[in-house]
């Protein structure tokens, strides 16, 4: 659904130019520069520490950025809170620790943003969550609270409420690496449907699988700076540079 | 092979009391003169307040001091001061009347149907005002009193609801103001809360009452009343800012990253993601707050004000009942007991219901 907004329609969904961010004196990203087109799926991999989640709590400004430029489906991010707002309107958002609201049950969680930020009215809130709660697979907890899920559960349940502001863009920041191991296909699977509708996705994860199976492209960064770029089939069989086969070796050979 | 395991069985109450109490011929012993004592007292105190008191007004202030327990009477015959206080005896139905209407008003806040800022807004709203108009009159017929006239139990009330009703909004909004991002803001909104609380309440009464006048013009200055819950409040919401805040930082960061990462607004993540939170964790404190601060209102006889304790005083103070001060302050006792325990009671049934809705 393409909701009527200032954003262009063809161009670009993301640009990100010369990007630098300072905690302090400690350099987080170093120049780094990306373009992302519509319906491409990016899988952004690299060592703890590597700036990576920095990277793309940047784009939705969860991280202010202190040079260059990040343009968001056409629309300049910088401090004009217009823009941010309209911004994080197009921006769904998974975090690795889900960040449900625990005082609200399920369907609550999905219903609040679209009906006090897109100003739907409840009946229409309701019917699009549950809609989305029906793909992610547990429509039958939409009265429970966060608390009385599982992780897995409660990740799927945080993926269908970035779903209902029906964002163009989906960021995932390692959604399962707070998950225990038999919870991580449950949540990988409601990515994969995501990624085969056509979402633009760009995904921080250490799942090597899932980058196999949706990317089209896989960056790998280090010290907060993107160090290789390229499809799945690439990126896998020939990493060019020597930090990436290093890696690779670490997360693939056991 | 299977394994039977067989838990052992429960005690009776009787062998679960000898196991607790009566273990050893030392604890037996210590068991029975504690016992015995607490029987006696409670002997003792029975016999005062019912079997050799006075209950009638019949015979007197003579009779009933003569009597062995305790003087109910001054009771029977004084209540309407220690309620209203100096009210003009006509209209005291007004001041009960308004008594009834802060604990209806404050009985339908506590059901979670009234939560809803609109609905609550309303029954505060109208509350307040029914209250009000109650108490002062001027208008539909109901004789003008002002409020130096008010006292008992309606001031008490009045004093502690409306402490309370601007305190709360004060609290909240400097606790927001405390974790402000610019340090100019923070430091000096800090600089506030730390120096209310660094005062005692009774100097800040006696400023607001007393100095206050003396500082600004005239039409500024509102009764005596208004300016002494001015100053109870911005008290109050000193403590309580602080409870709020302590609440706020129990909040995950997390919670204000997915509001914004959603596209709401400060006040938005505020009122919908954050206070909610934040007062959940914040809850005990608040109550224990709202008890400190209800029997706090006592102090406000110090700028002379006839709130229920010095409706007290009155009551027993004019010569015939003078001998009956324990029974006067033991009634008040009773009062304040009434709506403290209800309010730690409610404040219990709270934190049983946010336990459930959230784990």
């Amino acid at each position: 659904m393409i909701s009527g907004n200032s954003t262009e329609p063809g161009g670009p969904a993301l640009r990100i130019e010369n990007l630098d961010k300072y905690y302090g004196t400690f350099h987080a990203l170093r120049r780094v520069n990306l373009a992302v087109e519509r319906g491409e799926r990016i899988v952004v991999c690299g060592p703890s520490g590597s700036g990576k989640s920095t990277m793309i709590r940047c784009i939705n400004r969860l991280e202010q950025h202190n040079g260059g430029r990040i343009a968001v489906l056409g629309t300049e991010l910088n401090d004009d809170v217009g823009n941010i707002d309209e911004i994080r309107r197009e921006v769904g958002m998974v975090f690795q620790h889900f960040n449900l609201f625990p005082h609200m049950t399920v369907l609550e969680n999905c219903m609040l943003s679209p009906m006090i930020v897109r100003k739907q009215p409840r009946a229409q809130a309701e019917a699009t969550a549950r809609r989305y709660l029906e793909k992610v697979r547990i429509p039958e907890q939409a009265m429970k609270y966060p608390g009385q899920l599982s992780g897995g559960q409660q990740q799927r349940v945080a993926i269908a409420r970035a779903l209902c502001m029906q964002p163009q863009i989906m960021l995932f920041d390692e959604p399962t690496s707070a998950l225990d191991p038999e919870m991580v296909s449950e949540v990988l699977d409601v990515m994969v449907t995501l990624a085969s509708e056509g979402m633009t996705m760009i995904c921080v994860t250490h799942e090597m699988g899932f980058a196999r199976r949706v990317a089209d492209r896989v960056i790998f960064m280090d010290s907060g700076e993107i160090v290789e770029e390229a499809p799945p089939e690439t990126f896998f069989t020939t990493p060019r540079n020597e930090r990436t086969r290093q890696f690779l070796s670490q997360v693939l050979d056991h | 092979m299977e394994m039977v395991v067989v838990a052992p069985p429960a005690p009776g109450r009787l062998e679960d009391l000898r196991r607790r109490f009566f273990a050893t011929p030392l604890q037996a012993v210590l068991s029975l003169a504690c016992l015995t004592i607490m029987v006696f007292l409670a002997w003792k105190l029975l016999n005062w307040a019912v079997f050799s008191a006075v209950f009638t007004t019949s015979g007197g202030p003579e009779a009933c001091q003569a009597a062995a327990g305790a003087c109910w009477s001054v009771i029977a015959a004084r209540w309407r001061i220690i309620f209203f206080g100096l009210y003009p005896y006509e209209e005291q139905w007004r001041s009960a009347l308004a008594c009834v209407v802060v604990v209806v008003m404050t009985v339908l806040s506590c059901i979670p149907v009234f939560w809803t800022g609109r609905r609550i807004a309303l029954v505060w709203g109208a509350g307040t005002a029914l209250f009000y108009v109650l108490m002062k009159g001027g208008v539909l017929g109901l004789a003008h009193v002002g409020e130096e006239a008010w006292g008992g139990l309606a001031l008490t009330l009045f004093i502690f609801v409306t402490t309370c009703l601007v305190g709360f909004p004060l609290a909240i909004c400097l606790a927001l103001l405390r974790r402000s991002e610019l340090p100019w803001i923070s430091r000096t909104t800090g600089l506030i809360i730390d120096g209310v609380r660094s005062l005692p309440l009774i100097s800040i009464l006696f400023t607001f009452a007393v100095v206050l006048p003396f500082a600004l013009p005239q039409w500024l200055q509102g009764d005596k009343l208004y300016r002494v819950i001015l100053g109870s409040a911005l008290f109050f919401s000193a403590y309580q800012a602080e409870i709020v805040r302590g609440g706020m930082q129990g909040v995950p960061t997390g919670q204000e990253e997915a509001a914004m990462a959603l596209g709401m607004r400060y006040w938005q993540r505020i009122g919908r993601i954050l206070l909610p939170q934040a007062m959940r964790n914040a809850l005990p404190a608040t109550i224990n707050q709202f008890v400190i601060s209800f029997k706090e209102t006592s102090l406000v006889i110090i700028v002379g004000f006839f709130e229920i304790l010095a409706s007290g005083n009155a009551a027993y103070g004019t010569g015939e009942w003078r001998f009956a001060y324990v029974e006067v302050y033991a009634f008040i006792a009773f009062i304040y007991f009434v709506f403290v325990f209800s309010l730690s009671r409610y404040g219990a049934f709270l934190e049983r219901r946010m336990s459930i809705s959230e784990r």
